[in-house]
């Protein structure tokens, strides 16, 4: 029995076709050259997102990383420190954007939410002065 | 707005006067602790420069625009200025408006970009 399914194995092999040509490079210069990976949660994140020009945080974790200086995507800031996501504000319009404060500089940056950021991490930064009872309550009694 | 400005009378007096509602406020609250912003309209003015330090020169208005958490539970007040856009957090002191507090913390569950029903089902 062993040896009939070696000798079936090696016609196939000698039947098989040669391999097809990839045009597809998973190495540098390829399609995920311009990946980057986040720096909290190490996740390989695409670098173009839905409904943004500039990804600036990744979509998992909502930290992003202190390149930018005033505009968004003049790579002029010599930080490179990580930025955490420290709460939600809304513009005018009611988008949506993460405040976002670098953990090395204690700079603070403003920035619009992506079409793939994690609803649920969004959420939670939303909610995040309400989940505490202490300011919430005081607010609250307050009122 | 921070007591060491030498600009009009916020050395002399310990007060200065709001940029959006007018109000005079003492630099100082009821517990000592400095005070940036109005505790009426919490809106604070452009007086010291967060990157480089020291005072800056751009004096614009400051509006309150977030509410963020610290690790402590504390909040702190995000103001961006109207002129030059840059941001600032400032801890929230015990006399500040309540109601426009929770009112920011609140802002965004108000306009949700995608629809909160379906967490119900996580």
């Amino acid at each position: 029995m062993p040896r009939n399914n070696h000798s079936s194995r090696g016609q196939q092999q000698r039947r098989r076709r040669p391999q097809r040509h990839k045009d597809v490079l998973h190495t540098q210069g390829g399609h995920r050259a311009n990946d980057f990976r986040c720096t909290s949660c190490r996740l390989d994140v695409s670098p173009d997102a839905p409904g943004t020009a500039h990804r600036n945080h990744c979509p998992n974790c909502l930290a992003s990383l202190h390149v930018d200086r005033k505009t968004p995507g003049d790579r002029d800031a010599d930080c490179r420190g990580r930025m955490e996501a420290l709460g939600m504000s809304v513009r005018t319009d009611g988008e949506w954007m993460i405040i976002h404060q670098c953990t090395s500089c204690g700079e603070l940056s403003a920035n619009r939410i992506a079409g793939d950021d994690n609803p649920l991490a969004l959420v939670r930064l939303a909610l995040r002065p309400l989940a505490d009872p202490k300011h919430a309550g005081r607010a609250l009694i307050t009122l | 707005m921070s007591s060491h400005t030498t600009t009009n009378n916020t050395l002399n007096l310990g007060t200065f006067a709001c940029a959006w509602c007018g109000l005079t406020v003492s630099a100082y609250a009821a517990d000592g602790a400095p005070r940036n912003h109005c505790p009426s309209c919490l809106h604070s003015r452009h007086v010291l420069d967060h990157v480089e330090g020291g005072p800056s020169d751009c004096e614009g208005r400051m509006s309150p625009i977030a509410i963020a958490v610290l690790r402590t539970g504390d909040w702190m007040v995000i103001h961006r200025c109207v002129r030059c856009d840059e941001l600032t957090s400032n801890p929230v002191r015990t006399d500040d408006n309540q109601l426009i507090l929770m009112r920011m913390a609140v802002r965004p569950l108000a306009q949700p970009p995608f629809p909160l029903e379906a967490f119900g089902t996580l």
